[in-house]
């Protein structure tokens, strides 16, 4: 692997940039592997990163039937934060946030990691609450945290109309280690780092098939050849319940697309990201100057990676009412990524009925900040065998032993959450 | 007016002189100018500074999403200079420069080059760590383009909806024809197009013989169709499922469904690449045509044209009709054209240059613009060989093909397929109810464009029931129009490819070599195509390169997703005024008069308390808590969810959907009732009362109102039962009318018994209260005697001011939710989602009284099953602090801390006149649950505050005072810990 | 955005409804099991391709009603009232 820094840049700079070389090799499918994860995301690339440098496990390839990192770690609002609610969940990502803290130093790629802040505002007692909660919990867990009251949020963001929305700010969240991460340089960066250390990375190479001895995994029929492998992970959030049919069962999740906006570029305006309480809608500025929006999903299940029009009515509504001048912003393009929206709003890290096979998916809005500590507990679970500590509670046995984890207490009802 | 602008012709009103400021200096134009046509007619050639590099630039295209020259009235940040239309007393200042445009600082950038390869950004300003914000507040000053002002009038723009048999994008050759024929036809059509006026490329091409004279009829004809609408300057943000089309025009968005689309969006000329082609001065012949037809200014004085297609010779006459001299015509091509143009060319003596390429432009020594070429014979495939020439020139017109506008066909599903001649997509299979017409469905010549519009037409009309005629197939162009690789190498760059984001040749083939050799990776490594343009200038041109890269045929490198929008959209369009809905109670004016302090209660308006000159929120809810205890208080809970249950089934649906038995109740009772999801998650509560045998009345929580009903109706439908649901929460009020004069108030009112024995706890009448209508509960919420009153709205401020009236004796008070959440919390009654979760099972909430284990089903009994044999992971419970504690209480969602793990958390907490000291509600891990034990709560800044546990009610445990059953007033009965 | 005709007041827009899961779980009988309730409860087929899904007309009659809609391409092949059983393409 050509190491990244200044220098090299600098000498490639008087050879014309001409020794510059694949930054993942392309290599040809071997028969057989010690473990074969199917996904070319941010997660997959994630955990066989983790599997390969922590668990020293490098026999293993991912598979990607297209090329990598153009599903979900290529379609998102790139938001990382770890103010969960549910401790279980709060621990899970704050162990991802300081992964992502590390991530450069990990890969030797710039994925841009930006701790800008991440301010999430609150206008009513309740929301306070519900806010108080993690930020106590937070800080009894020593990640930082920060009440804001309505001047100091206009301080913050100058911008915004705190008054006269329909629901006024009474103050806000400050997380100042959370912020946003070049999303698509999660998966070369992991991609590149991964291929080094002799991980495999074949893209066009689609999964049609899932083959089993006995109760065990034995490998993938796929369209470049059947694979054999001693352990397999799904990693493919969005399609996960077509790869468990494959496998014979069936997972607690519907699929559902979640829209984003992204707006021409204009000089900085706003140095945090803010989630506005009053409605859905959450809205960072990206390096290159757009204001990119989020918002809900569609509400309805889909596997086209596109939304309809009234989702973004919606959240620019939301969105003009908190910062009116916004309206003069042009949007220039929508796209949506077709996500895993669990029975429970949270993610699923498991073994699976079929031995030997194992999930990441399920991952909800939460997929791209969780990209460096789901690879790190997948791998865990794949190299161990067992659960790594924080996440534990991701198994699927949750909904059968009644130990849910419903952040957002909207109930078994995917579209929910 | 200086020298550019053509004596005769155009489409500007030469009557009409407009004043304006660009940069600092004032020029004028005509009515009928854009920005960009205006500056180019006084001669300013640099109108803008590129994204990365600063590079001076020009108009390119001229075609309404030229990025190029990107200016900001200081209110709106990236207007388009080509689509602006000019007015009277603008002042405009180029987007995105730092100092001027004409010394941009920044422009050193673009020395700086070699070190900015594509992906730089990923390859260093990572070491050491703490470096990075510092790049990225320089990369973030440095890149964005226009300032967006804070403090401007905020456009309110509305939405429109429109309805069209035929909806036609696109008022070219092909749209006009498909328009009329599908009007003739008696369709309702809309035709739009993005351009001010109507006619597409007849308002800028060389006008061709008859055809030219057809298109004229057509544009005639258009007029007298009353049931065709045309609108102009308008374009078609996206397509979306089933043809709903939003179109958006200066002030509003409209969302047209209409049954069939046709779309005849045309193409977009493309550049030609090599060495300086971004220098201002070198544009699209179809840009130069532009300028001649529609603003009659001349493009340039000494022009070179480029060309690989006939398109580019009748440019050529068109400038030289327009008194341009020009120095040469390059051909890309072997043999050139045959065409009656290029042979008019040849014959009005212009030099011509066959097989031959611009290597490079080159700049005058102000930067201004190009002032020479050099042109040199090529391999006809990226190199340049042979002897280079230099040939001065002012301009360049460049015409090597096109690339059609298919983002909406895209959107719609179509299929493509690349196609050697005419070189270009084409669509090869289209969704229902689409079509494609003209150049966008690879037709080029001028009668065969109309004709595809009258087929097209045809299909939609034959689509939506309106016609039976099958018109012959499209007439494909089978010429070369578009050059497969009109691109020249060079060792020092600067061959742009995108303007947008200033991505050069070498850009593709260091991306490709580092492995985003596909053309989506492609496209995020270099962001080709992600601009404010969207890539209508640089994406053909992108795939075009990584084919050759690749060796591969242009349809398996394939196309990026052209995702929404085909033109960015302004914001406040797609916002519109918004819609948030308040509620307000029948109730709201009186809470006004009384000076209601409000809160939100989710869409609600719920008074806080009522406010009183002088006295502190703490005083006036102790004040009015103190009322309800004493003498009397009346609260507005009109917001409860107010659901009314008939038929057969109706016992048995709430027997399935709460935890408790309602089977036996007798008519006239009410019964409080829990309801569970499926997980065994407490979700609501309320209260039931019977009205008859098949007759309930029932309420649910504020929050909850909506999706109870929206639940219930579910599960009558799921399971079949005979059983109505109506939603009576809007239609009724209920005030809540408490204290121990409660009964004797409204005594004075009703028009029956409302004796104890008539009317005992938690019992339900109905019955009239000076004439209004009412139905009445037996209620302890708060933990007196207390009626609460349910009647149609409308009646309710006059029962309002009645009880206040007769409760004047009785010292009555209005309270508020705060007064209100004090009193219940003394009765340890729960708040579902303050003192609950989405986790929170009835067992943690220490409601298991109200569930009823052995019935036969009901939601979320399955659940508690399994719960039930597992060990409680926290229950809910009362708790205190010392008599003596002074100091800041903790509020709620402070944490319960034990060995330094969370051991729960306070869910309420007030302070109690009764028990004098603080007290509420906390959940706690269960061995700690037990009355007696003390705990230590977390405050804000870390202070541990001593709690204890405490049993509930902390008030009237034994609830003789809802029920009645103690008349002293003044007994308090507080567990004492 | 989708029109879908509600069997009871004819074609409007999916703006009308509200999208309620899938039509084809059903509830288990009482004496099922524990597996065949957290089946139904939580476990969808998710389909890639036509699923039959409650949808309800909540700014219309308020009425539920049964979609067989394609989850790639929206498409909607046949709706039915509740004790329909529209039928899923091949």
């Amino acid at each position: 692997m050509r190491h990244f820094s200044l220098r090299t840049l600098l000498t490639e700079a008087a050879n014309a940039h001409q020794g510059w070389a694949r930054q993942w090799r392309a290599p040809e499918p071997k028969p057989a592997y010690d473990a074969i994860i199917v996904g070319g995301g941010g997660h997959g690339l994630s955990t066989a990163w983790h599997l390969a440098t922590t668990h020293g496990i490098t026999d293993v390839a991912v598979l990607e039937r297209g090329v990598i990192g153009l599903g979900n770690v290529g379609r998102n609002t790139t938001l990382v934060r770890s103010n969960y609610f549910l401790p279980e969940n709060h621990r899970f990502y704050e162990a991802s946030l300081k992964l992502w803290e590390r991530f450069e130093q990990d890969v030797n790629f710039n994925a841009m990691v930006s701790q800008r802040g991440t301010l999430n505002l609150f206008h009513s007692d309740a929301q306070r609450d519900f806010f108080a909660r993690r930020a106590n919990m937070m800080r009894l867990e020593g990640a930082d945290n920060e009440f804001l009251d309505k001047a100091a949020v206009k301080r913050l963001v100058p911008m915004i109309d705190a008054d006269n929305g329909r629901y006024p700010v009474l103050g806000g969240f400050l997380q100042r280690r959370g912020g946003t991460v070049r999303h698509d340089a999660v998966a070369w960066g992991y991609a590149r780092a991964a291929s080094a250390r002799g991980v495999d990375i074949v893209q066009y190479c689609e999964v049609t098939g899932v083959r089993r001895e006995g109760s065990r995994v034995a490998g993938v029929d796929t369209t470049r050849g059947t694979i054999r492998a001693r352990k397999v992970v799904f990693a493919v959030a969005g399609h996960s319940s077509r790869l468990a049919a494959m496998a014979g069962f069936r997972l607690p999740l519907e699929t559902h697309v979640l829209q984003a906006f992204v707006t021409e570029g204009v000089k900085p305006m706003l140095d945090v990201v803010m989630t506005y309480g009053g409605g859905h809608f959450y809205v960072s500025q990206s390096d290159k100057g757009g204001l990119v929006f989020g918002g809900a999903i569609d509400g309805h299940n889909t596997y086209a990676q596109r939304g309809h029009l009234p989702v973004v009515e919606e959240v620019l509504s939301a969105g003009a009412t908190l910062i009116p001048s916004v309206k003069r912003l042009r949007v220039l393009r929508q796209w949506g990524g077709v996500m895993d929206m669990t029975m429970d709003g949270s993610p699923i890290v498991s073994a699976t009925p079929v031995e030997d096979l194992y999930i990441n998916g399920g991952w909800c809005y939460g997929g791209f900040k969780a990209i460096p500590a789901g690879g790190m507990i997948t791998a865990h679970l794949v190299a161990t065998g067992r659960p790594h500590p924080v996440g534990a509670h991701f198994g699927l046995d949750r909904f059968r032993a009644g130990r849910t984890l419903d952040e957002r207490g909207a109930g078994p009802y995917p579209w929910a959450h | 007016m200086s020298g550019f602008r053509l004596p005769a012709g155009g489409r500007i009103d030469r009557a009409r002189v407009l004043p304006f400021d660009f940069d600092g200096r004032r020029y004028q134009g005509f009515a009928g100018d854009t920005l960009a046509s205006a500056l180019l007619a006084n001669g300013v050639r640099l109108v803008g500074r590129s994204f990365k590099y600063h590079r001076p630039r020009g108009v390119l295209s001229l075609a309404n999403h030229d990025v190029n020259a990107m200016v900001t009235d200081g209110i709106s940040p990236n207007l388009r200079a080509d689509g602006l239309p000019l007015c009277a007393g603008m002042r405009l200042l180029a987007v995105n420069t730092f100092g001027s445009l004409h010394s941009d600082r920044a422009r050193v950038i673009d020395k700086l080059a070699r070190f900015l390869p594509v992906g730089f950004y990923y390859k260093t300003f990572f070491r050491p760590k703490w470096t990075f914000p510092h790049w990225e507040r320089l990369i973030r000053r440095i890149s964005g383009l226009g300032q967006l002002n804070f403090q401007a009038a905020r456009p309110v723009s509305a939405k429109r909806y429109d309805f069209a048999d035929v909806l036609v994008i696109g008022a070219g050759p092909a749209g006009l024809a498909a328009a009329v024929c599908a009007g003739r036809a008696g369709a309702r059509v809309i035709l739009v197009d993005e351009n001010a006026q109507a006619g597409g490329s007849l308002t800028y091409a060389r006008p061709a013989g008859e055809a030219a004279a057809t298109a004229a009829e057509l544009l005639a004809a258009l007029a007298a169709q009353a049931n065709v609408e045309v609108r102009t300057a308008t374009f078609a943000a996206g397509y979306y499922a089933d043809h709903w089309v939003p179109l958006v025009d200066a002030g509003n968005i409209t969302k047209v469904r209409a049954k069939a689309v046709v779309v005849a969006t045309g193409v977009f000329e493309q550049p030609a690449v090599f060495r300086n082609n971004d220098l201002p001065g070198v544009m699209l012949a179809s840009a130069a045509q532009r300028l001649i037809h529609r603003y009659a200014v001349q493009p340039m004085r000494e022009a070179v044209v480029l060309t690989a297609n006939e398109e580019g010779y009748a440019a050529a006459l068109d400038l030289l009709d327009a008194g341009v001299r020009i120095q040469a015509v390059i051909d890309l091509t072997r043999t050139g054209e045959k065409c009656p143009a290029a042979l008019e060319v040849a014959q009005r003596g212009v030099r011509i240059l066959l097989e031959h390429c611009i290597v490079e432009a080159h700049a005058a020594g102000d930067g201004s613009g190009v002032k020479a070429v050099s042109v040199a014979p090529w391999n006809g495939s990226g190199m340049a060989a042979g002897a280079r020439e230099t040939i001065a020139c002012d301009g360049v017109a460049m015409s090597v093909g096109f690339a059609p506008a298919t983002a909406l066909l895209h959107q719609a599903g179509a299929h493509m397929r690349y196609e050697e001649l005419p070189g270009q997509f084409v669509p090869v299979q289209l969704p229902e109810g689409v079509f494609a017409a003209g150049r966008v469905n690879g037709v080029y010549d001028l009668a065969d464009r109309m004709r595809d519009g009258e087929r097209a037409a045809w299909l939609a009309l034959a689509h939506i029931g309106l016609g039976t005629h099958v018109p012959a197939e499209a007439a494909r162009a089978r010429r070369a129009v578009s050059h497969p690789f009109p691109f020249v190498e060079h060792a020092r760059g600067k061959n742009f490819i995108d303007f947008d984001e200033d991505l050069q040749l070498a850009d593709f083939y260091n991306a490709a070599q580092e492995g985003f050799d596909n053309i989506e990776l492609l496209k995020r490594y270099t962001t080709v195509g992600m601009g404010p343009s969207q890539g209508k200038h640089s994406n053909m041109n992108a795939v075009r390169i990584l084919a050759h890269i690749l060796k591969q045929p242009i349809d398996s490198v394939g196309t990026t997703t052209a995702r929404p929008f085909f033109h960015p959209v302004p914001l406040g369009h797609l916002a519109g005024r918004g819609f948030h809905p308040v509620r307000r109670t029948a109730l709201h004016a009186r809470h006004q008069q009384l000076d209601a302090v409000f809160m939100e209660a989710g869409m609600w308006l719920r008074p806080e308390y009522y406010a009183r000159s002088g006295k502190s929120k703490a005083e006036l809810v102790r004040e009015e808590a103190k009322a309800v205890r004493t003498g009397a208080g009346l609260i507005d809970v009109g917001t409860l969810g107010k659901i009314e249950l008939s038929g057969a089934d109706a016992g048995e649906l709430l027997e399935r959907v709460y935890t408790g038995r309602f089977r036996n109740m007798k008519p006239g009772t009410t019964r409080y009732g829990i309801m569970l999801d499926e997980a065994g998650v407490v979700i609501d509560d309320g209260v039931i009362g019977r009205l008859a045998e098949h007759k309930f009345y029932f309420t649910t929580t504020t929050t909850g109102s909506a999706t109870v009903y929206r639940e219930l109706q579910r599960l009558i439908t799921m399971w079949g039962l005979r059983a109505g649901i109506v939603n009576l929460t809007g239609a009724c009020a209920a005030i809540n009318l408490a204290g121990p004069s409660a009964r004797t108030i409204l005594a004075q009112l009703a028009d029956f018994d409302v004796g104890e024995n008539a009317f005992p706890y938690l019992a339900l009448r109905e019955g009239t209260i000076a004439g209004m209508p009412a139905r009445l509960m037996r209620v302890g919420f708060v933990g007196e005697l207390g009626f609460e009153i349910h009647m149609p709205s409308e009646h309710a401020p006059a029962l309002w001011d009645l009880l206040m009236r007769a409760g004047a004796s009785h010292g009555i008070r209005p309270f508020g939710v705060e007064a209100q959440r004090l009193l219940r919390l003394e009765k340890g009654h729960i708040i579902i989602g303050q003192d609950t979760d989405g986790l929170t099972t009835p067992f943690e909430a220490a409601l298991e009284w109200a569930v009823k284990m052995d019935k036969p089903f009901f939601v979320g009994q399955r659940s508690l099953q399994v719960l039930h044999k597992q060990p409680l992971r926290q229950k809910l419970a009362g708790f205190m602090l010392e008599r003596d504690f002074n100091a800041t209480p903790p509020k709620e969602c402070h944490l319960v801390i034990r060995d330094g793990q969370i051991a729960g958390r306070v869910t309420s907490i007030g302070w109690s006149e009764a028990l004098g000291r603080h007290f509420g509600l906390v959940f706690l891990a269960p061995d700690l649950a037990k009355e007696g034990m003390r705990f230590l709560i977390r405050v804000d800044g870390g202070a541990m505050v001593e709690a204890q546990v405490v049993s509930t009610p902390f008030y009237d445990p034994q609830g003789l005072r809802q029920k009645a059953l103690d008349p002293a007033p003044a007994a308090m009965q507080a567990v004492s810990a | 955005m989708l029109r879908i005709a509600c069997p009871w007041c004819g074609e409007r827009d999916e703006a009308e409804f509200r999208y309620r899961g899938d039509a084809s779980v059903q509830r288990p009988a009482a004496d099922a099991g524990l597996d065949a309730f957290f089946a139904s409860v939580f476990e969808r087929d998710n389909p890639k391709g036509w699923h039959r899904e409650w949808w309800q007309h909540a700014q219309g009659c308020r009425r539920f009603i049964k979609v067989v809609r394609h989850t790639v391409t929206h498409e909607i092949a046949a709706i039915g009232k509740p004790e329909d059983d529209p039928a899923v393409p091949e």
